[in-house]
């Protein structure tokens, strides 16, 4: 069932975009203009709604012509990709989505054919399943763990080191003391949000964002 | 493949010339004419890979450019233009990149880099500080001469020498050099463990496009190269960093943490490097320095870490392994063939013994020259992602723990197992033991190509 | 408007097929999917967070009427998702390095695929057949698949462990904390920033 690969699920879903010569902007620009300023970090709607691992959407303007002696041909529409890895079925998925984010949903959306707004919900999973494609081949690194089970597994690997750095040498029972804290201490930490960075550190590697 | 005519490339580049004193000339070009004229007076001494029948020479002189010089030198626009565009740049604007931000960022550099003057790089190794300065005049008198460039800065190293003979050591204590890759067809007494590790367990050479531009490379085609070809056939891009060695802030680190390593100094050492300070490899010695490897060239560079994957040999992160992983990242050492580079570095300041004060604030430390076809593919790429970060080894941000941009920050575990003398360990809180002071890219052009730019014959087709 | 979301970079690529071709490209995929140890490569390389190929059949672009003109086209269509750590670089060289026979039989199928060696000539036709991404979201950005791997290694040790600590002496606890030290040893890399795509 190539949808799936362990217990993260795998969807795709092309939704035909609305051609209005009369829109100005044009419906497909109006997405852009809206993904363009959407966040991606914890005030994503992805982060707000639960089970995503990675999305991803595109305005897929045409399909692309290799060269001669390839046929060139076009798409009658653009078509908007939503390519995500998930945790949950996509009926599961798409209803935390509605019920999470509904404006962002319709934000988007509702520049697609057809669309029949997030309100119903039932009509709302009906229209993204018309448009989901079928996954040929799927394949997943870690494909049995969860969205909040790996965020509290990247909190504890931050914390274990620091705990293991400064307890080196420590003598027995102070450490096993200590290290009875420090779990206490961690398991009331709330897990982190989906999309942050992790705590501010000044480790440099040249990324984009310092 | 074809035979490679070593009087056609630079002698830097085929061989290690091993000899102990060196000075590098900075030149500046005011005038294209009298820049061309100079170089062809100074054709007739560039040291070629041509093989020394009659034992080393006294002195070698050999030459390369920045982007700019050529410019300066008036190369046409579209060849200036095909050159990739890392070294088109220049180091200095790859420093984001690189990892050269905070203490190792540009505007910290020595005066001579952070400007933008530096078109040639004059190389004279020789074996007596006499011959160094005899070469010295004599290419002082053919720039007079000529008029044909302005010195704007130099740059002495020199071996550090032990009882009157050179050693490859580095001011940390370290035996380096080891390792510069075979390549087919470079003239040299191979060592297994140098080239490439084929699915039998021996080892191969290299593409020579690995090298020399105008070969094929290990990917099976001709590296990216400007444009006329004869410009860039027999040569190769050389990157060029003055790395300052912070020694008294190495001595203090490591005293204070061997205090806490079961170990001991001297195993901690090993353990950031991969090599004992003598140069034995932990693969190979993991409790103790080894002599009888070391000297044994059919052993000092010959393992592998596949029977070491846990890291309690030597560590994950350590120098050796970051930079050439051989097996560590499976599918037969495919994925590092081309990231591969021929090192040529030698120290520079006064060298100060162990049980000598040091201050990091005196000048010492090593010349970086590394050289490899491709800059961005080979020698940016391990900077970047073998360096100054550690995802490909498993090890997250980590950075590599002699040479990294640390600020303070970051951590180096040295994996163990439940042994008293190899225990777990991990080193926090580092400061950065080297720091970069400067440097650039150069093209190092083959004879013939020193040829058509001294005589302005560069046509871009 | 990236494809890259702190440590993550998405790719999208579409390449034409004649008919025909899909057939065997779907023979292939369903070996693939089947036969497990064929995956290893792709699982050893283990920059690759999730990867997916969809084939769109020429007639079934989406189509939900209500004035949209159905789209019917000549060549089949293969579409490919990628999330990968590194550079776009990196990736297609590791790519042609490792996998180049196995990229062939997925898309040697696809009009005017050159072949996976020489990289050049590859990287040439994917800069060609890639489209950009609009909006990324990781819900780890500062992690690559290798910093997931070791955190859940680093958590099922440290459970693990916790169990033990509560009952024991304290000379047990110090065995089995120098044990669980062993096995985490290796998966304590930082989590961070990505470096700078070149």
């Amino acid at each position: 069932m190539p949808n799936q690969n362990g217990s993260v699920f795998g969807l795709t879903i092309l939704s035909p975009i609305i051609d209005d010569e009369k829109a100005t902007p044009s419906h497909d620009l109006q997405i852009r203009k809206y993904l363009a300023t959407l966040p991606t970090g914890p005030e994503s709607p992805f982060a707000q709604a639960p089970g995503t691992h990675l999305a991803r959407l595109v305005v897929m303007d045409d399909v692309v012509f290799v060269g001669y002696p390839a046929i060139e041909e076009h798409l009658q529409s653009k078509y908007l990709v939503f390519e995500t890895n998930c945790d949950a079925d996509l009926d599961e998925y798409l209803s935390g989505l509605a019920k999470a984010v509904p404006d962002h949903l319709d934000a988007i959306w509702s520049h697609c054919v057809g669309y029949p707004g997030v309100a119903n919900s039932g009509a709302f999973i009906e229209y993204m399943k018309a448009c989901q494609l079928e996954t040929t081949l799927f394949f997943a690194a870690v494909n049995d763990k969860s969205v909040p089970v790996t965020l509290r597994a990247l909190q504890t690997q931050r914390a274990v080191t620091d705990f293991i750095a400064d307890h080196q040498g420590m003598e027995p029972a102070r450490l096993q003391k200590e290290f009875l804290e420090f779990v206490g201490k961690l398991e009331s930490e709330p897990v982190p949000k989906p999309g942050t960075m992790g705590p501010q550190r000044a480790l440099k590697t040249g990324g984009r964002n310092e | 493949m074809s035979k490679l005519n070593g009087t056609d490339i630079q002698g830097f580049v085929l061989r290690g010339y091993n000899l102990p004193f060196a000075r590098y000339v900075f030149l500046h070009f005011e005038d294209a004419a009298r820049a061309r004229a100079l170089i062809g007076r100074l054709l007739e001494i560039i040291t070629t890979g041509q093989r020394w029948d009659h034992g080393k020479p006294q002195r070698t002189v050999n030459i390369a450019f920045t982007h700019r010089g050529l410019a300066a030198l008036e190369l046409p626009l579209a060849t200036l233009l095909s050159f990739p565009v890392e070294f088109q740049q220049g180091m200095k604007s790859r420093a984001t990149i690189l990892g050269d931000t905070g203490i190792n960022s540009p505007e910290c550099w020595d005066e001579l880099w952070r400007e933008n003057r530096v078109h040639a790089w004059v190389a004279i190794n020789g074996q007596s500080i006499a011959a160094i300065e005899a070469s010295t005049a004599s290419l002082r008198s053919l720039i007079e001469e000529t008029a044909g460039a302005v010195e704007v800065g130099w740059q002495d190293a020199a071996a550090i020498m032990d009882a009157g003979k050179a050693t490859t050591r580095e001011h940390f204590g370290f035996t380096d050099g080891f390792g510069n890759p075979d390549y087919l067809g470079v003239e040299r007494s191979t060592q297994p463990g140098q080239g490439k590790l084929m699915p039998d367990g021996t080892w191969a050479p290299l593409a020579t496009g690995e090298l020399l531009l105008g070969y094929a490379d290990e990917a099976g085609e001709l590296p990216v190269a400007p444009i006329p070809h004869i410009l860039a056939t027999n040569g190769t891009f050389m990157v060029y960093r003055k790395l300052h060695q912070n020694v008294a802030t190495f001595r203090a680190y490591l005293k204070e943490h061997s205090g806490q390593y079961g170990g001991g100094e001297e195993k901690l050492a090993a353990k950031f490097i991969g090599r004992w300070r003598d140069g034995t490899p932990l693969e190979l010695s993991p409790e103790k320095p080894d002599p009888s490897i070391v000297q044994d060239p059919h052993r000092n560079v010959n393992f592998t870490y596949g029977s070491d994957p846990e890291g309690t040999r030597c560590p994950i992160g350590a120098h050796v392994r970051r930079v050439h992983p051989r097996d560590a990242f499976g599918f037969n050492g495919r994925l590092i063939n081309r990231r591969r580079m021929t090192r040529r570095g030698l120290t520079y300041g006064r060298p100060v013994a162990q049980n000598e004060p040091a201050s990091d604030r005196e000048e010492r430390g090593v010349i970086f020259m590394a050289l490899n076809a491709s800059l961005s593919r080979q020698f940016e790429f391990v900077q970047q992602q073998w360096i100054e970060y550690g995802n490909d080894a498993h090890q997250g941000n980590d950075k590599d723990m002699l040479m990294g941009n640390h600020g303070g920050q970051g951590k180096f575990v040295v994996q163990g197992d439940t042994t008293a003398t190899n225990p777990p360990f991990i080193c926090s809180h580092l400061p950065n033991f080297v720091e970069l002071r400067g440097g650039d890219y150069f093209f190092l052009p083959s004879i013939t190509a020193l040829g058509m730019i001294a005589m302005g014959l560069v046509d871009p087709r | 408007m990236s494809n890259i979301n702190g440590k993550v970079y998405a790719m999208n690529a579409i390449t034409p097929m004649k008919p025909w071709k899909t057939l065997v490209v779907k023979g292939f995929f369903l070996l693939l999917r089947l036969v497990k140890p064929l995956q290893k490569d792709l699982i050893n390389l283990s920059f690759i967070e999730f990867a997916r190929w969809v084939v769109i059949p020429r007639s079934r672009f989406p189509y939900v009427g209500q004035g949209q003109v159905k789209d019917e086209m000549k060549y089949d269509y293969l579409l490919f998702f990628s999330n990968f750590n590194g550079t776009w670089n990196q990736y297609i060289d590791a790519f042609a390095d490792v996998l180049g026979s196995k990229l062939n039989l997925i898309w040697r199928w696809s009009e005017k695929f050159p072949g996976s060696n020489p990289v050049t000539g590859f990287k040439e036709y994917i800069a060609r057949v890639q489209f950009d991404t609009d909006y990324y979201f990781t819900a780890y950005p500062q992690a690559t698949a290798n910093d997931l791997k070791s955190a859940h290694i680093v958590q099922a040790s440290l459970d693990d462990l916790v169990q033990r600590a509560r009952s024991c002496s304290p000379a047990e606890f110090s065995t089995a904390y120098l044990n669980f030290v062993i096995q985490v040893q290796g998966h304590l890399g930082e989590t961070g920033e990505a470096p700078i795509v070149f």
